[in-house]
């Protein structure tokens, strides 16, 4: 038997139909999702930072120093490790086999980590805001440079992560992402030539916001990149010899 | 028993020994004799592993990058020197911390846990392998020092390093890395060693923990203390050998908490409580050693050197000026005379006075960490003292320049500006400026707007020390320049090589030059120097005289005045007044 002629798109139709039904099955993937999320490796970050920020606000206020935003950044590095570890995908291998794509199970943690780490971030400029004196003469910096520096930081540690992830080290793929993420963080703080445009001062609080939007956005296509590969890239360097 | 003996030995994931207590006496016979070996064998594996992993290496080269410029941009002093090198070790160290818990978890994060209680070594023999391979670990941090001595050395450091401070900085990496050992058999998740070296890096921040007068007590500290700016080394500060004990300490507790931690036998770890309490004793005696007080005696000798240096410096005499050293900088003699020597040799005229450089400390007191335990009116007293010393003061007395201590640098570009910016003061002296008007107590300094002795001091500078013209023309800015106002006229200015470094504290606190003033220097230095030194000859009196215009020395050079715009006259009626976005006036540089 053959089958009827059909006209250009007809075959396309039920094909693409086919490829996007896995969606139908999102909800039933939620409570799945939610329950292999790593929430204690997260909150332990947060809470970490968090604590010791806490703390060193209790001890300012004896001191009446105010904490200024670099301690902010400090004290958000631990919920930016931990969201190293989020991205993990510890059964990829089977997951692969079934009809729903590998990587959804990876960006619903991440989205699930997203409202954790803003309120970690609300929670500690809180913190920082209530170390300020009401009656001070200098209006405090604002926050959104820091705010687009903090998700720069993360999404950058993502990118990382999930390149990992997808590489002959993925057993260790957070404890590889973040010392690598953490260099390059410190390099661009310290290194002139970034430093210029990321750093401030010099750069504006307006320049900054937006070239740490941009960093973010390339990293989030890279992470997105990362987690639809298929394969684990285990093959050494071709320089090197067998 | 093992599993290769065909015994069950899997009852436990981290024990390969039996349960229901201590092995039988035969197989205790047995097994300690290759104990050791065993041991030594896995140190050998874990060590290895350990000076090869990248993680370590990648600290390595952090711990370099991070000392290479505490040694090799200023001055090195040893006293200071010897305990920064430390801040590279602590960023080895939060590496070590990280690599050791990486792979004491190991068994536990890779669920191998039953196939490790499978072989004849025990969880707590390897746990002493993971401890006695953290001698991997030391080539990294030798390496450090080592570099870090090499620089210091090849830009002439000053004093001798200091044994046990260089010690003390290899025992924190060892101590992070029986850390990272301790939370690796307890925490196998590898952000467990994150947070810790998190821990570690933040303690070496403290100036924003409480607690300043214990300083020495975390386990390295990096920005609060003042070595940077001594004359010489203080006794006790830092309490090096006490801090040495206090991290050795650290380490043999955080071993013996890991070994506790995966020994199953309950005599075994009645053993470890011995070395345990020792080295908790030893923690807490070396605290309190670092705790104890800087004695009076050598505190006054500090705030004396600092105050009166004159009481203590070597001075010496060459080309009419008086070098006032600190006993221990001797050797930075040849470096100061070569650019003053320069400007000497091509003024004219013979100064009145004699010209004095003189080095200062501009300490700061009160400080916690050095003063703690004394009484507050002996601390009042040292801070007056302080106050005045000539370091700290606003402004240079007119008839010196001083050197802060700590801020000369060792080589390279930065020291041809510090060249420079000496040469200009001991110029500026010669040629009078910047006089009684200098700025003081926050007030801006005077500028020498159209006086001909600003473009003679800046060419004799520049004829000293050659500086380049790319770098001199630097100073002017980009587009229109900086400008101050002076007498209700904008006025561009001229910043200097050297200007921004903090080298060299000019007499009277130093003036503002001006653009036209260095244009008009630019073009003597174009000149032939025998015309110009004949022209300053025949009327040296002439050109010292402020009231002298620049006008009048570029005609008696043939010279024309250098077309810049670098003046504006304010429209009348508009002042300059103190405020957001106006600044204020500077003062004209007057007799």
């Amino acid at each position: 038997m053959t089958p009827a002629p059909v006209q250009d798109g007809q075959l396309l139709r039920p094909a693409t139909a086919s490829r996007l039904s896995w969606l139908h099955a999102l909800p039933l993937l939620v409570r799945p999702i939610a329950l292999t999320m790593p929430w204690v490796t997260l909150i332990t970050g947060c809470l970490v930072g968090t604590g010791y920020l806490a703390f060193l606000a209790h001890v300012g206020d004896s001191s009446r120093s105010p904490l200024g935003q670099g301690t902010v950044r400090l004290a958000f590095l631990p919920a930016v490790a931990a969201l190293a570890f989020v991205t993990r995908a510890p059964f990829r291998p089977l997951t692969q086999t079934t009809p729903v794509p590998a990587w959804v199970a990876q960006a619903g943690h991440l989205l699930l980590a997203t409202p954790v780490l803003a309120a970690t971030c609300w929670a500690q400029l809180r913190i920082m805001g209530g170390t300020i004196p009401a009656h001070t003469l200098e209006s405090p910096p604002a926050v959104y440079p820091l705010i687009a520096q903090l998700t720069g930081w993360c999404v950058v540690t993502v990118a990382v992560a999930a390149c990992v992830d997808r590489s002959r080290y993925a057993d260790l793929g957070g404890a590889v992402a973040v010392p690598v993420s953490f260099a390059a963080i410190a390099l661009t703080w310290f290194a002139p030539v970034t430093a210029r445009f990321l750093t401030q001062p010099p750069a504006t609080a307006r320049s900054v916001t937006i070239t740490w939007y941009a960093v973010a956005s390339a990293a989030l296509a890279l992470t997105g990149m990362a987690m639809r590969d298929q394969w684990r890239r285990y093959s050494r360097s071709r320089l090197r010899r067998p | 028993m093992t599993a290769a003996g065909g015994g069950a030995a899997l009852h436990d994931p981290d024990a390969a020994d039996p349960a229901g207590g201590p092995a039988p006496a035969g197989l205790t016979a047995r097994s300690r004799a290759p104990r050791l070996r065993t041991v030594l064998a896995l140190t050998r594996v874990e060590a290895s592993a350990l000076a090869r992993s990248p993680l370590i290496l990648a600290g390595l080269l952090a711990g370099v990058a991070m000392v290479w410029p505490l040694t090799g941009q200023t001055e090195p002093l040893w006293w200071n020197v010897g305990w920064r090198i430390g801040s590279g070790q602590l960023v080895i160290g939060m590496t070590v911390l990280v690599a050791a818990q990486l792979a004491a978890g190991r068994a536990r994060r890779n669920a191998m846990g039953d196939l490790y209680a499978s072989f004849p070594a025990t969880a707590g023999i390897r746990t002493a392998g993971h401890l006695a391979g953290l001698a991997g670990a030391a080539p990294a941090s030798l390496l450090v020092i080592a570099v870090a001595a090499v620089v210091a050395h090849l830009h002439g450091a000053i004093g001798s390093p200091d044994i046990v401070v260089l010690a003390a900085g290899l025992l924190l990496v060892i101590a992070a890395g029986a850390a990272g050992v301790a939370i690796g058999t307890r925490f196998a998740h590898p952000l467990a060693g994150v947070l810790g070296a998190l821990v570690l890096f933040v303690s070496s921040g403290q100036s924003h923990l409480p607690w300043s007068a214990g300083l020495w007590l975390y386990p390295w500290e990096s920005f609060s203390d003042q070595l940077a700016r001594l004359p010489g080394p203080l006794a006790g500060y830092p309490p090096a050998g006490a801090h040495a004990v206090e991290l050795g300490g650290l380490a043999v507790l955080a071993g013996v908490v890991a070994l506790a931690v995966t020994v199953r036998p309950a005599r075994t770890r009645a053993w470890l409580a011995a070395p345990g309490v020792i080295a908790m004793a030893a923690v807490c005696l070396a605290g309190a050693v670092q705790l104890r007080p800087i004695p009076a005696a050598d505190l006054n000798h500090l705030v004396s050197e600092v105050a009166d240096p004159a009481s203590v410096q070597r001075c010496t005499t060459a080309s009419q000026v008086r070098y006032c050293l600190y006993p221990a900088f001797g050797s930075l003699l040849p470096s100061l005379e070569a650019p003053v020597s320069g400007v000497m040799a091509h003024v004219p005229g013979r100064p009145a006075q004699q010209l004095t450089i003189r080095q200062a400390v501009s300490l700061s007191l009160p400080d916690p960490g050095l003063t703690h335990g004394h009484p507050d009116q002996q601390v009042s007293q040292w801070v007056a003292q302080v106050q005045q010393a000539p370091g700290s003061a606003s402004v240079a007395p007119a008839s010196a320049v001083y050197l802060p201590v700590g801020n000369w640098p060792a080589a390279g570009g930065q020291l041809a500006d510090a060249h420079f910016d000496l040469a200009l003061a001991a110029a500026e002296w010669v040629v009078h400026l910047p006089g009684t008007s200098a700025g003081s107590g926050g007030r801006p300094p005077c500028v020498p707007f159209d006086q001909a002795r600003e473009a003679v001091a800046i060419w004799l500078a520049v004829l000293a020390t050659h500086p380049s013209a790319s770098e001199l023309q630097a100073g002017l800015g980009t587009g229109t320049g900086f400008f101050v106002v002076v007498q209700n006229t904008l006025v561009r200015t001229w910043n200097y090589p050297g200007m921004t470094g903090g080298s060299v504290m000019a007499a009277g606190g130093g003036a503002q030059n001006t653009a036209t003033g260095y244009l008009l220097a630019s073009a003597m230095a174009s000149l032939p120097e025998q015309k110009v030194s004949h022209v300053l000859t025949d009327a040296w009196g002439r050109w010292l005289n402020w009231r002298t215009t620049d006008a009048q020395l570029a005609a008696a050079l043939g010279l024309r005045i250098p077309g810049v715009p670098a003046t504006q006259t304010l429209s009348p009626g508009k002042t300059i007044a103190p405020g957001p976005g106006s600044g204020t006036q500077n003062p004209l540089c007057t007799p």
